[in-house]
Order: structure tokens, then sequence, then C-alpha cells
């Protein structure tokens, strides 16, 4: 009798010894503090980065956490607005107590948001916008970034071009992308790219429309009268749709090559046009749905349109990428509390993404903090394995991850300004 | 100078333009005639692509009739607004400010809407079969749709200022844009004109938005691009002068082709350059009869 | 009698919410409601000084949003290109430079009155919009300026915080005692009847340039203050939306109200933020919400309480009268 009232008390204390671990097991929480645009044209980018990001926390989650901690995700709305943005970071900050910043589409939105994560010395994981500036000139010890920038892409697109040039002679260009910084960058980074290959080119013509320009007409007949032998194109969105589909009518596309590497080749092109989308177009994107071929990218593309019921534009890749970033550096520090032990974790962090092709492993360079991808770059043809889309990209041509970076002196220079 | 490029340019201008003028019609007609300020027009424009995506391929429904079935759709959107809303705030003091402040809260409702019923993904229309190839001219290439879309806006022009100038209708309805009591005091059931005026003045928005969308994308938002243009086609041509905005919408296309072919980088800044001068010298419109009585 | 203590009881309601806010940073939890509160003020002073054109004078301007970008601009402008010891200096710099081109394009918009007033001024906004955006070398186009922090004491939250309340509410009062000056009445007496006015031997046009010079450099002075509290500017401040969010701000405090705006100022910033903070389809409910305020409160939030505090009185009273003016 003594016996089990000594076994039951023993019980009863250590149970209530072991009640504030259960409790404090609940609050065992990575806080993640998100922001995408929901609403308007950017909408489409934010609410799929939102679905991944869910999607790459549940997987986490459900294998039982990181390091004993759960992943937990607050999402606001951006609005695609710098001051309504740097507000909702202050909020994260001072009042979720986030251990990590997140997302984000639009670069203007970036670059003050990225001011606000230094000041405050918390960790900004950027999962979509791609100004290079966030990676060199307003590079801040606390920002990461782990989907491509401008830069990369159009080194990728100047060693196509420079191959192209081989099997299909061309010598002048025109350039055409959206008037404000992000088509600018283009624009410059393509011309660095191509004369750093040492490319024998002549840009005759560049065209700057406002953003969201709805009517490309004069544009696309000045296009044509220029005659170029290559097209180079930075728009994203619907204004790329808008674009393709004028341009369409006036046989552009018969008269020079269309070439498009940063935006080009995203999915929701495709999806939108359908059996409109032209063939022979050479597009690239961030992340292609049906590229690389393997396991892991298959299975993630399945998994969101099982969630979601359609299939994922690049964006959303960043978002999974991001996720997975914070687990494992959170794995690695074991808390997610130590901010400085985090950056260290993150500076060279190897992490497995879907678009990564067999035998690679994309990484976080440490001195820019920029994740180190490869890209492909592919010729638009008939598909139609990824509905409503009816063309998707093929005859790839890929570019290592180490070549895309930007050269050394570059880095140096822009890094100290 | 090639004179080939020059023609191009005065056609693809021209087509521009009439697409503009058809977007603005609307606006010119609730501004001009109804005397408010419908900053939701371009609401009313995406509501107009998103019916005409849905007929047109979802429905798979004839393209012309769902053209004219999206405007008309938009249109009951429109008078339904106007009934349960719009009316409320007639006679107040300061109704401009109200009106503003009420056609933002419609713009932001209409906006969540489509995105809630058809999601943020982009969407598009296909052209309408026997439009999607090109004419060619000697050496230039002229797609056969723009055709239709400078038909279209030739009769809408016609048609809104004859009834407007010609018939009994179209009196009453320019009245109401002068003296509301004064109308009412003769007789004529106001509220039902404004309500009529604004109806068609957003099926015209709306059918704009479905012939547009076959060239554009459709997508949320998509309401926003077109509302500083079309303010800028009506401030060019008169307030509430169809034939002004006609004309004014073919000035601004042409001068935005031409300024798109020599002066690339100053182009953007002409469309707003133009309003500035017009509305300096001129606010009246470019093309009014009659010059305004300086207050 | 009423005068002395209407006095009384808006030296009251000035002092009370003086404290209010002067103990948010005291009282609150977190610096993130200090934040809101610094905005708070901020765009209560643009919407005022915006009032004064328009629910005083008569003048609805869609493009104040340009004196307020100037302003930011300006110190932005000089801290990237000539360095942090440009931030104070650049604030009466941005200003005089507010006062000349509002006097100079006010020479050109009151040429026009009505809904072509109201379209110049968004005309001319949107082109200094598009012209910042575009100039990308000189302005970082739509990249904007990041970094920059207001020079030693004031480069601390809490201490700018209080720079920002004294600066609003010494301007919030030197506009209240403009528009109930004799000043303020002539411009009352311009939107109600311009002609009645020239009868006297006042001219409509110099006073409508007047207030608009006045309106535009306290735009400006408001968009000074924002860069303290964001670090960053962007070309959004330019843009014909935040010329129309003081409008909002406006009627949905009340226009006829001096302190409508302020109201107005309140209600629609914690409106967004809280219900952006709760759902992705913030849009619907803030539409709904507005739409409700409007057909609602007519006289605007502020107009509507006065206007209920006038009818329990005048309920006392017999025959009481109505007036649409501010009292308090």
């Amino acid at each position: 009798m003594s016996g089990r009232k000594l076994v039951a008390i023993t019980l009863v204390l250590v149970t209530i010894c072991l009640i504030p671990f259960l409790a404090s097991a609940q609050d065992k929480l990575i806080r993640i503090g998100a922001m995408y645009p929901m609403t308007g044209r950017s909408g489409l980018y934010g609410m799929d980065s939102v679905s991944a990001a869910e999607m790459a926390i549940d997987e986490i989650n459900g294998k039982g956490g990181v390091a004993g901690y759960k992943l937990d995700i607050v999402f606001t709305d951006s609005k695609s607005k710098p001051a309504y943005a740097v507000r909702v970071a202050e909020r994260y900050i001072t009042e979720d107590k986030v251990h990590f910043l997140f997302g984000v589409v639009s670069s203007g939105v970036g670059l003050a948001v990225t001011e606000v994560s230094k000041q405050n010395k918390v960790i900004f994981i950027g999962t979509d916008h791609a100004a290079t500036e966030l990676t060199l000139d307003n590079y801040q010890h606390y920002y990461f970034r782990v989907s491509n920038n401008t830069f990369q892409s159009m080194t990728a697109g100047a060693m196509y071009l420079k191959e192209l040039q081989k099997e299909r002679p061309w010598k002048t260009i025109t350039y055409i992308g959206p008037d404000y910084a992000y088509g600018h960058s283009q624009l410059e980074e393509i011309q660095y790219n191509l004369k750093r290959f040492g490319v024998d080119f002549q840009l005759v013509s560049k065209y700057l429309p406002k953003l969201y320009e709805p009517d490309y007409t004069s544009y696309i007949t000045s296009i044509i009268k220029d005659k170029p032998d290559v097209l180079v194109c930075g728009f994203w969105g619907g204004d790329t749709v808008a674009f393709i589909k004028q341009a369409k009518a006036y046989g552009l596309f018969g008269k020079m090559l269309y070439f498009h590497p940063d935006a080009g080749g995203n999915y929701e092109l495709m999806s939108a046009m359908e059996g409109e989308m032209p063939a022979g177009l050479v597009l690239s994107a961030r992340h292609h749905n049906n590229w690389p071929d393997t396991e892991t990218n298959r299975k993630y593309v399945a998994e969101f349109k099982r969630r979601t019921g359609r299939y994922p534009t690049y964006a959303a890749e960043g978002a999974y990428a991001g996720i997975y970033a914070i687990a494992k550096a959170v794995e690695k520090v074991g808390n997610p509390d130590n901010t400085e032990a985090l950056v260290k974790a993150l500076e060279g962090l190897q992490i497995k993404l879907p678009e990564d092709p067999e035998g690679f492993t994309s990484y976080i360079d440490p001195q820019t903090h920029q994740i180190v991808q490869a890209q492909a770059v592919g010729v638009s043809e008939p598909n139609d394995k990824f509905p409503p889309a009816k063309m998707m990209l093929g005859k790839w041509k890929i570019y290592k991850a180490e070549d895309l970076l930007p050269p050394k002196e570059l880095i140096e220079k822009r890094m100290k300004k | 100078m090639d004179f080939n490029f020059i023609v191009t340019q005065l056609i693809s201008g021209f087509t521009m333009a009439t697409l503009l003028f058809l977007v603005a019609s609307g606006l010119t007609l609730i501004f001009g005639v109804g005397n408010i300020f419908n900053f939701a027009h371009g609401s009313f424009y995406m509501i107009g692509a998103y019916f005409g995506y849905q007929l047109v391929s979802v429905w798979k429904v004839n393209f012309w009739i769902a053209l004219v079935a999206a405007g008309a759709g938009a249109g009951l959107v429109g008078a339904a607004a106007e009934f349960l809303f719009l009316r409320r705030i007639y006679g107040r003091a300061q109704e401009g400010g109200f009106q503003i402040l009420l056609t933002y809260g419609l713009i932001l409702i209409f906006d969540d809407s489509v995105k809630l019923i058809w999601g943020t993904e982009y969407k598009s229309i296909a052209k309408p079969s026997g439009f999607t190839g090109a004419v060619q001219l000697g050496d230039i290439l002229i797609p056969t749709y723009n055709f239709a879309i400078i038909a279209i806006g030739f009769v809408v022009v016609v048609a809104a200022w004859w009834i407007l100038a010609k018939t009994r209708a179209g009196r009453i309805a320019r009245a109401s844009a002068v003296d509301r009591e004064m109308l009412g005091s003769l007789g004529v059931n106001v509220p039902l004109v404004l309500t009529v005026v604004f109806g068609l003045a957003t099926a015209l928005g709306g059918m704009a938005g479905a012939l547009a969308a076959p060239l554009r994308s459709v997508t949320p938002g998509a309401g926003i691009e077109v509302i500083i243009d079309s303010l800028i086609v009506v401030v060019l041509g008169g307030m509430s002068n169809f034939w002004g905005a006609w004309l004014g919408a073919v000035l601004l296309g042409e001068v935005n082709a031409f300024a798109v072919a020599y002066l690339p980088a100053w182009s953007t800044l002409f469309s707003y350059l133009v309003m500035v001068v017009t509305l300096i010298f001129r606010p009246e419109g470019l093309f009014a009869a009659t010059r305004l009585r300086k207050v | 009698m009423m005068v002395s203590s209407s006095k009384y009881k808006f030296g009251l309601l000035w002092s009370v919410g003086f404290v209010a806010f002067a103990l948010v940073p005291v009282l609150v939890t977190s610096r993130y409601q200090m934040n809101l509160a610094s905005h708070i003020l901020i765009w209560g002073l643009f919407a005022v000084a915006f009032n004064m054109l328009w629910g005083v004078t008569g003048m609805l301007s869609f493009g104040q949003a340009l004196y307020f970008g100037i302003g930011a601009y300006s110190i932005g402008l000089f801290v990237h290109h000539a360095g942090k010891a440009w931030y104070l200096p650049a604030i009466p710099i941005g200003l005089v430079f507010a006062a000349v081109l509002s006097f100079l394009l006010g020479l050109l918009v009151i040429r026009v009155s009505g809904v072509y007033f109201t379209m110049l001024t968004l005309a001319f906004a949107q082109l200094a919009w598009q012209v910042t955006f575009k100039w990308y070398d000189f302005t970082g186009g739509d990249d904007g300026i990041q970094g920059i922090i207001a020079p030693g004491i004031l480069a601390n939250k809490m201490v700018y915080y209080y720079f920002v309340l004294v600066v609003v509410f010494l301007s919030v009062w030197f506009l209240k005692r403009l528009a109930y000056s004799p000043f303020g009445l002539i411009l009352r007496c311009v939107q109600q009847n311009p002609n009645r006015v020239r009868f006297i031997g006042r001219s409509v046009k110099m006073n409508q340039l007047r207030i608009y010079v006045i309106s535009s450099v306290f735009a400006a002075l408001a968009g000074s203050l924002m860069v303290g509290v964001d670090n960053s500017i962007h070309t959004d401040m330019f843009f014909w939306t935040t010329s129309g969010e003081v409008i909002l701000m406006s009627v949905l405090g009340g226009l006829n109200q001096f302190f409508g705006p302020f109201i107005g100022a309140v209600i629609l910033i914690l409106l967004e933020d809280i219900i952006g903070a709760k759902t992705e389809f913030w849009p619907l409910f803030l539409g709904t919400i507005i739409m409700i305020f409007v057909i609602l409160f007519p006289k605007g939030v502020v107009g509507e309480i006065q206007h209920l505090r006038h009818r329990s009185k005048s309920a006392g009273e017999s025959g009481g009268r109505h007036e649409t003016h501010a009292s308090a």
C-alpha cells in the first residue's frame, strides 16, 4: 500500500515538474513575419508565395519541426507600398517579436524593409524581388536573398546569346522593358555582360514604356522599323502578356528573335496565354515547373498543385526555399534567438532545392548573401502537361551557378559604395 | 523620313486612340452629363473584362454576343451601385468629396470581389475568329482586330453624339447636368435619369474592357491603368463633349505614337504635359465651341 | 459668454489632446504603436493643411502630394548627395522651395476653378512624380532612398516622436488661428460667394493664392517630418493616391470641422493597420466600412458628433440655431 502510494506521489510530482516543459513546448516557435502583395497585379506572386511557404512549413512541422521548434508564420499584404511595409515590419519586430522578416516582391519595398532589418538587427530573408542592389550596393549583414537577381539572369542571357551567335549569327539588338529600376537594371546588365564576354553586338534602340502600359502598339511598330536581330525584353507579368499578344498580330516574332531571360519564362505567362503563346521564343525564369526533371522538383510541383489547384509560378519556389533555409539555419544553431550565429549559419549554407539540377546544390554566397543557383534558358514549344498552359519551355541550355555571379572587381566596387 | 513608317505610326496611334476613347467615353458620359466624378470607372472596365473572360474563355460564348453581354453586365452593376449608394449622396453639401470617397470604396470592393471570384492568376481572352490575322497594305501590316475596334469606336461616338444632341432623351440627360432641381420641377423623374445615365456609362466602360481584353491581360487591379489616361482624354475633349473626347484621344494617341518613335526617353511625360497645357490655356477642352467664363 | 466658455472648452480640448499624444511613448507597449502615432500626427497635419484649401476655401486640390514629396525629397536628396550634415538645413530649404513653387504654380492653377482646378493640380503632381520616377540617377527612381537618419539626438525614436509632436501641434495651432482669423473668414466667403468678396473690395485670387501657398508649405513640412520616422523616401509620396488619402481623411472626418481631417487621419490609419493585420481581404472590409461611413455620416465623423451635441443642447432651448461651422 505505502509502496503504491509512494509510486503515485512520485508520478504526480514528476508530472508537475514536467508541466512547465509541456507548456513551453507550445512556446517553442520560430516566428516569421512575412510581407507579400496579396492584392492587385502582383497579387498572384504574393498568393503563390504564401501557399508555398505554408506548404514548406507543413512539411517541416509534420516531421517534428526543427531542433524542437515549430515554424510559425504571419502574413500581411504589403500592398507593394514601401511606407506601409516599413510600418508592418516595425509591428512584426516590436509586437510580434519575429525572428525573421520574410518575403516581398517589389524591389522598392525590399529596399525599404532591408533598412528596417539593418537598424533592428533582425534577419530578413528576401524571397522574390530581383534588384541586384540588395546584395551589392545596399548589402547589409542581416539580409539574405534566396532567389536569383537580375544580374544572374542577364549573365545567363548573355552567355546564351554568345553561344547563339555561332549557330545563328546576329549583330543588332533592341531592348524594351518597363521604365523603372527593374527595367533599367536589365538593360545595363545585359550590355555589361555581353561586353564582358567579348560579344560583338550593337544596341540599335531601347524603349522604356511606363509600367503597366496597356498599349504597346507604337512601340511594336517602332521596333519593327528598327529591324534588330534580337529583341531583348524585360517585362514581367501582365505586361509580358499584353506585349506578346499585341506583337503577335504584327508578325514581330517572325522578324526577330524574342529573348526574355529574367521573367519571360514565368509559368503565369504560359498559363494565361494557353494556345495563343507563340513557339520559338527564348525565355527563362527563376524557377521552371518542368525543369529540372528531378524527383524533388516533380514532388514540389505536384504537391503545390494538390494544395492550391494550380501550378506554381516562379515566386513560390523562392518562398519555399526561404522557409527551408531558415529551418536549416536554426537546425545548425539549435535555436532561433541567436541572431549572429544564425547569420553565420546562413552564410555559405548549402540547401537542396527543387530548382537544383542533378549533381548541384544551391548555396548562399557568404560575401554577398546572395543564393547561387543554376539557371536554365529554354525555347517555347508545345507541351500540355501543365494545363491550362499549352506551351512550356524545352531545348534547355544550362548555366552553372558559379558562372553567374558578378566578377570579383564588380562586387568589391559596388559593395564599397 | 521613312514614309511607310510614318503612315504605320499614324495608324497605330489611331488604334491606340480609339481604344483610349472607348474607355474614356463612359467617363465623359458620367461626368459631363451626370456631373458625377466616377473614380471607380476603371473598376467597371475591369469588371467588363472579367465578364468577357467568363463568357468567352470559360463558357465559350460567341465573342460579339459576349461583348454586348459583358457591357450590359457591367452596366447593371453600375446602375445597382448608383441606385443603392450614389443616390444617397445627391444634394449633399460637398457632394464632390463624397463621390470621391464612395467611388473609392467601390474600387476596393470590386477589386477584392474580382479576386475572390476569379483568383489572382492572369487570365486572357482570345481574339474573335476572323479577326486574328492582319491586312497587308504595301509594306505595312495592320491587325484586322484593330479595324473592328476603330469601327466600334466610330459607331459609339456617332451614336452618343446623336442621342445626346438630337433626341429628347438626350436633352433631358444633358439638362440633368445643368440643373437637377429645375429638371425635377418640370416633371422629369431625375433619379431615374441619373441611374440610366450611370448604367449606360458603366456599360460603355465595361464593354471597352471586354473589347480591349484580347489585347491585354485580365488581372485584378486592371482598372488603375486606365483611369488616369481616361481623365486626360476627358480633359482634352472638354468634360461632356463626345466628339471632343474622340479628337482628344486621337491627339493623345498620335502624340504618344510619334514620341515613342522619335523621343522615346520623354514619351511618358507627354501625356501629362498635354494635359497641363490644355488646362492652362483651354480648360474647356481643345475642341469646345464656347470658351469658359473665368470666375 | 458663449465665446469665452467655448474658448475655455477649446483650451481644455487642446491640452487633453496634447497630453494624450505626449503620453503615447510612455503608455504604449511597443515601439510600433509609437511609430503608428507618429504617422497619425504627420498625416493629421497634412490633412488639416489640405483642408484649409478645400473645406475652408473650396479649392479641391488633387495634387498636394507634390509638396509633401518635395518636403521629403529635399531632405533625402541633400543627405544622399551632400552628406548627413545636411539633414536639418534641408528642411527650411525644402520649405522655401515649396513656397516658391507653390507660388508659381499657384498663379497658374488659380486661373481655373472647380473640376478644372482639381485636374490641373493632379496633372502637375503627376508630372513631378513622373520626373522623379524617371530621373533614376539623381533621385533613385522607384527604388527611393533609404538610410536617411536624423542627426544627433533626433536619431532616437522617442526623442524624434516628441519633436514631431511639438512641430505638429504648433503647426495645427497656427492653422487654427488662421482659420478663425479675418483671413480665414474671407476664405470662407470666397468659397460661399466669390462675387460678394469682390464687392467688398477684396481680391478672390490673391486670397486663394495665399492659402494655396500656406497649405502647400505645411504639406511640405509634413513630408519632411515623415523622413525621420521611416528613414526612407519613395516616389509614391508624389503619386496621386497620396493626394487622394488626405482627401479621404478630410471627408471621413468632416470637411467643415477644423479637426475633422485630423480625426479622419486617425480613423483611416488605424483602420488600415488593424484590418491589414487581420486579413488579406482588407479591401473588402475597408471598402464596406467606407460605404457605411459615407451613408451614415454625411457630415463626417466630427460633424456628426457636433450635430448631435447641438441637437441635444437645442432640445433644451426652443428654436435652437443649427450651425454648420465648428465651435471648438
